[in-house]
């Protein structure tokens, strides 16, 4: 029983590392620009295939092409807030949500038309080793994804705790007006934040490859999660985040484990709704960080 | 109707009649289905339109009474032999009670937190008639049992009668909204979508406005579960609870004009018309084809036209009125 629980919990957290990845992105975005990305999976499943098809064609390591899918990332995200969110910020909600379900909406159905539906898997040497720690089995691919996911979030915390970049963003996401009159450029701001985001979200498409299929509506499980992370882990906070996701992919694994193979997602959903009806600031309350 | 001039009865007299007409004179199938789809998903998207349109509580949850009124009718058809047409006020009664507590959860959140929350709410819905077998068929679903044609149990030999229906539902739906619209909840609703806290700073009771806003929009989408049921003859929490549902009846009313009488309608029109056309053009052989498409236009409305197909419309209008008045003018 308890080595049924520790398994669980091990294989949650290893997941959870990847949902860090994408819900830090988004209250990134949240925090600085105030706009709920709902495209934020698509980015996910565009990391996938350029993984994908690096493995595929050119026999190149997913992990290695973390080092294509992020900057190509960060760029789509700088071109996505400049050309597409800039246009709506300061409007009100309509166009904020509707514009980037709609990009959403748009990613996946020409990735259905380009791609077809089929799951696309990448084989690399490590994919079915893994490590028996006591009675506990952890797949190398998970631990390798999850160790460096981890590795970029602490990256992406040094980033806005001591570069000026970074502190300019949090001066943003705390005061717009303020950080504005302080000289800072918010666009410039804005558009970092979302190449930051995106790259993040590539990064975990790219770390999932080896051990996940890739197929056009890959986002969507891992966009639902992130949500609700973020809710869970109080909007725009970025280490509420990363703790709310580490407990989300945990309480996922233990539905999974023991109410069924597809209650995962009810645990997670029922878990979002009790927050909001007893924490709807979120578990650490009040000020976003 | 008081208050309506003369020009405008005239106009939906005609209109009426022509929509009445429409089945004797197209008998193709094919095309009274397509029909049928537009009647009901812009019944859809009035519903969605009371609340997200005027009060801009901005919800892709509604799939949740869809469905809830979809099953009702089914089990108490199915299970206890009651007419659909009684299932269907049940359904709505049912998705009623339903928006109670959902709405005490989602009104908590604002903006696109309230969003998120309606979706997983109608997720978790969809996971429940799919994990619990007991409950009603599970995975699989049921088809309704077919008695021919038997009006009392909501089915038909004719597809005409299901068109009339849904005919009858949309009319409903814009009468609904029209009465709303001019009366003190309207304004409400309106004062709620503009700005909330301003709103309650001039006495808007607002929780209570949205609440019950949402017991109409719940009841009137559950309305349409139970018709579609009927139509298909076939259920399951796929169809029954799928997302497309919540985004159709939000995108007809965005691209139309949202928190307007007739843009879902309008919005229904286009939508549909351009998938029936792509479908005729590529065969259903090119999956995700309808939905980039869809999603193509609801960007472009987004980044220049925010007022929908209603407001390039009226513009279009005020731009001629002006030209013959200057002309008028110049004349005299």
């Amino acid at each position: 029983m308890l080595e049924t629980v520790g398994q669980a919990v091990v294989n949650g957290l290893l997941i959870g590392g990847i949902y860090a990845l994408v819900s830090i992105g988004v209250t990134l975005i949240f925090g600085v620009v105030k706009i709920v990305n709902f495209a934020q999976g698509e980015f996910v499943m565009i990391g996938m295939y350029i993984s994908f098809f690096l493995a595929t064609q050119f026999g190149i390591d997913p992990l290695v092409s973390l080092f294509v899918s992020m900057p190509v990332l960060f760029v789509i995200g700088v071109l996505v807030q400049h050309f597409l969110i800039r246009r709506v910020l300061g409007l009100n909600d309509m166009p904020q949500i509707f514009l980037t379900f709609a990009l959403s909406l748009l990613l996946m159905n020409s990735g259905l038309m380009l791609f077809t539906a089929n799951y696309r898997t990448v084989h690399t040497w490590y994919s079915d080793e893994a490590l028996h720690i006591g009675p506990i089995y952890v797949p190398v691919a998970k631990l390798i994804a999850f160790v460096l996911a981890m590795v970029l979030s602490g990256l992406l915390w040094v980033f806005l705790h001591a570069t000026d970049l970074g502190k300019a963003m949090r001066a943003a996401a705390q005061n717009r007006g303020v950080a504005v009159l302080m000289g800072i450029n918010p666009n410039r701001v804005f558009c970092v934040a979302l190449g930051i985001a995106l790259a993040l979200a590539g990064a975990a498409g790219s770390l999932l490859m080896p051990f996940y299929p890739a197929y056009p509506m890959v986002g969507q499980s891992f966009v639902l999660m992130a949500f609700v992370a973020v809710v869970l882990g109080t909007l725009g906070n970025v280490i509420g985040a990363l703790v709310a996701s580490l407990m989300m992919g945990v309480a996922e694994s233990l539905g999974i484990q023991f109410v069924g193979a597809d209650s995962g997602l009810i645990v997670v959903f029922l878990m979002l709704l009790l927050t909001l009806a007893f924490r709807p600031s979120g578990l650490g309350g009040g000020r976003a960080r | 109707m008081r208050g309506l001039s003369k020009w405008t009865l005239l106009s939906l007299a005609m209109l009426a009649a022509v929509l009445i007409a429409l089945p004797l004179v197209v008998t193709s199938s094919f095309a009274i289905d397509i029909f049928i789809r537009v009647l009901l998903f812009s019944f859809i998207g009035v519903a969605w339109n009371l609340m997200g349109g005027y009060a801009k509580q901005l919800s892709l949850g509604h799939a949740a009474y869809f469905g809830l009124g979809a099953y009702t009718s089914t089990i108490l058809q199915i299970d206890f032999g009651i007419s659909p047409w009684i299932g269907m006020v049940a359904g709505g009664v049912v998705a009623m009670l339903a928006s109670l507590p959902i709405g005490a959860l989602c009104f908590r959140l604002r903006g696109p937190y309230f969003t998120i929350a309606t979706i997983a709410t109608a997720q978790v819905l969809m996971l429940i008639f799919l994990k619990f077998r007991d409950l009603a068929w599970g995975a699989e679903g049921t088809t309704i049992p077919n008695l021919g044609n038997a009006p009392l149990m909501m089915q038909f030999d004719a597809k005409a009668a299901y068109y009339y229906i849904a005919l009858g539902l949309l009319t409903l739906g814009l009468v609904i909204t029209y009465r709303i619209e001019r009366s003190w909840m309207g304004y409400y609703l309106v004062a709620i979508g503009e700005d909330e806290d301003a709103a309650e700073a001039v006495g808007v009771n607002a929780p209570r406005i949205k609440r019950n806003i949402y017991l109409l929009s719940a009841f009137l989408t559950a309305l349409a579960g139970t018709f579609y049921t009927q139509y298909i003859y076939f259920i399951d929490p796929n169809t029954a609870f799928s997302f497309n549902v919540s985004v159709e009846a939000a995108l007809v009313s965005i691209v139309g004009g949202i928190g307007t009488l007739w843009g879902p309608v309008i919005g229904t029109v286009l939508l549909e018309a351009t998938s029936a056309l792509l479908q005729s053009w590529l065969g259903s052989s090119l999956g995700g084809v309808q939905l980039t498409v869809y999603s193509l236009i609801l960007m472009a409305v987004i980044l220049w036209r925010p007022t929908g197909l209603i407001g390039v419309m009226t513009e279009a209008y005020q731009r001629v009125a002006q030209r013959i008045a200057r002309r008028n003018l110049a004349r005299a």
